[in-house]
C-alpha cells in the first residue's frame, strides 16, 4: 500500500460563513480526502456532500446576511467509518424544518438536502456545546 | 466561474467555465437569462464545468423553465461527466433538454 495514504484522519479547519467561502470548503475536503484510500467518485460525492451543508448554513442558519461569523468544518474517517461535523453559531435549526423537495416537484431549490442525504448514511442535527449553536453530523459506512 | 457568448444560427451559445456554486449563481443567471428573455435558443456548452452544486442545478431548472413558458428553450451541450453526475442524482435527465 502506498505509505502517503491513510485509512484513519482527522481533520478540521474553520471557515467564514459566506457563500465566497464554499471553494475553500471544497478545496479543505479535496484536500483532506486525497490523503484516504477512496474512489474518485465517491470522494466528489463526499466533497458535494459538504459544500451543500455549509451552503446549508450560509443560507439557512445565517439567512445570507453577512457575518464575521466563522463555521468549523470536521471530517474523520476511523476504520472505516466516516464522519463530518458543522459548526456554526447561526440561527438554531429547528430539525422538523429541515426537508428536502420532493424529487418529482421540479422547481428550483432543496436540491441540497436531497444530495446530501443522497450521499450520506445518516444525517443527524443536535445542539451545539459552547460556543456553538448548531452541530450537524453527516456519518457514512466507507467499504473498502 | 468564466463565459463566453457566441451565436450560430441565431442559437446563443453559453460557454461556461469553471466551477459553479452558490457564490456564482447570479452572474451565470445574469448571462443567460436575457438570451432567454429576448426569446433566443440557448444552448449552453458544460464542457468546462468541472464542478456544479444544487444551486448551478437552479439555475438550469430556472432557466428551463423561463424558457419553456416563453416559448423557447434551453439545450445543455457537451456536459462534463461530473455535471451530468449531478443531474442524473438531481433526476432531471428526462425534463432537462440534453442535447
Amino acid at each position: 500500500m502506498n505509505s502517503s495514504v491513510e485509512n484513519n484522519i482527522s481533520e478540521k479547519k474553520d471557515f467564514v460563513v459566506s457563500s465566497s467561502s464554499l471553494k475553500d470548503v471544497r478545496s479543505f475536503s479535496r484536500e483532506v480526502f486525497s490523503k484516504v484510500n477512496l474512489n474518485q467518485d465517491l470522494k466528489d460525492e463526499l466533497v458535494l456532500a459538504i459544500a451543500e451543508a455549509a451552503q446549508n448554513i450560509v443560507k439557512h442558519a445565517y439567512q445570507n446576511q453577512e457575518t464575521d461569523d466563522k463555521m468549523e468544518i470536521k471530517i474523520s474517517l476511523d476504520n472505516g467509518e466516516l464522519e463530518i461535523g458543522f459548526f456554526d453559531k447561526g440561527r438554531p435549526v429547528d430539525n422538523s424544518n429541515v426537508r428536502h423537495r420532493k424529487i418529482d416537484d421540479v422547481k428550483p431549490g432543496g436540491l441540497g438536502t436531497f444530495f446530501i442525504k443522497q450521499i450520506m448514511d445518516a444525517v443527524v442535527f443536535k445542539e451545539g456545546e459552547k460556543p456553538w449553536i448548531n452541530h450537524l453530523i453527516l456519518t457514512k459506512k466507507i467499504n473498502y | 466561474m468564466s463565459y463566453k457568448i457566441t451565436e450560430e444560427n441565431n442559437i446563443s451559445i453559453v460557454h461556461l467555465d469553471g466551477e459553479i456554486d452558490m457564490d456564482v449563481t447570479e452572474k451565470a443567471k445574469e448571462v443567460i437569462m436575457p438570451l432567454i428573455e429576448a426569446k433566443k435558443e440557448v444552448h449552453l456548452n458544460l464542457k468546462d464545468v468541472q464542478y456544479m452544486d444544487s444551486s448551478g442545478i437552479s439555475v438550469l431548472i430556472e432557466s428551463h423553465q423561463k424558457a419553456t413558458e416563453l416559448g423557447t428553450k434551453v439545450v445543455l451541450k457537451d456536459i462534463s461527466k461530473s455535471v451530468l453526475k449531478v443531474i442524473m442524482m438531481a433526476k432531471l435527465e428526462q425534463i432537462l433538454n440534453l442535447g
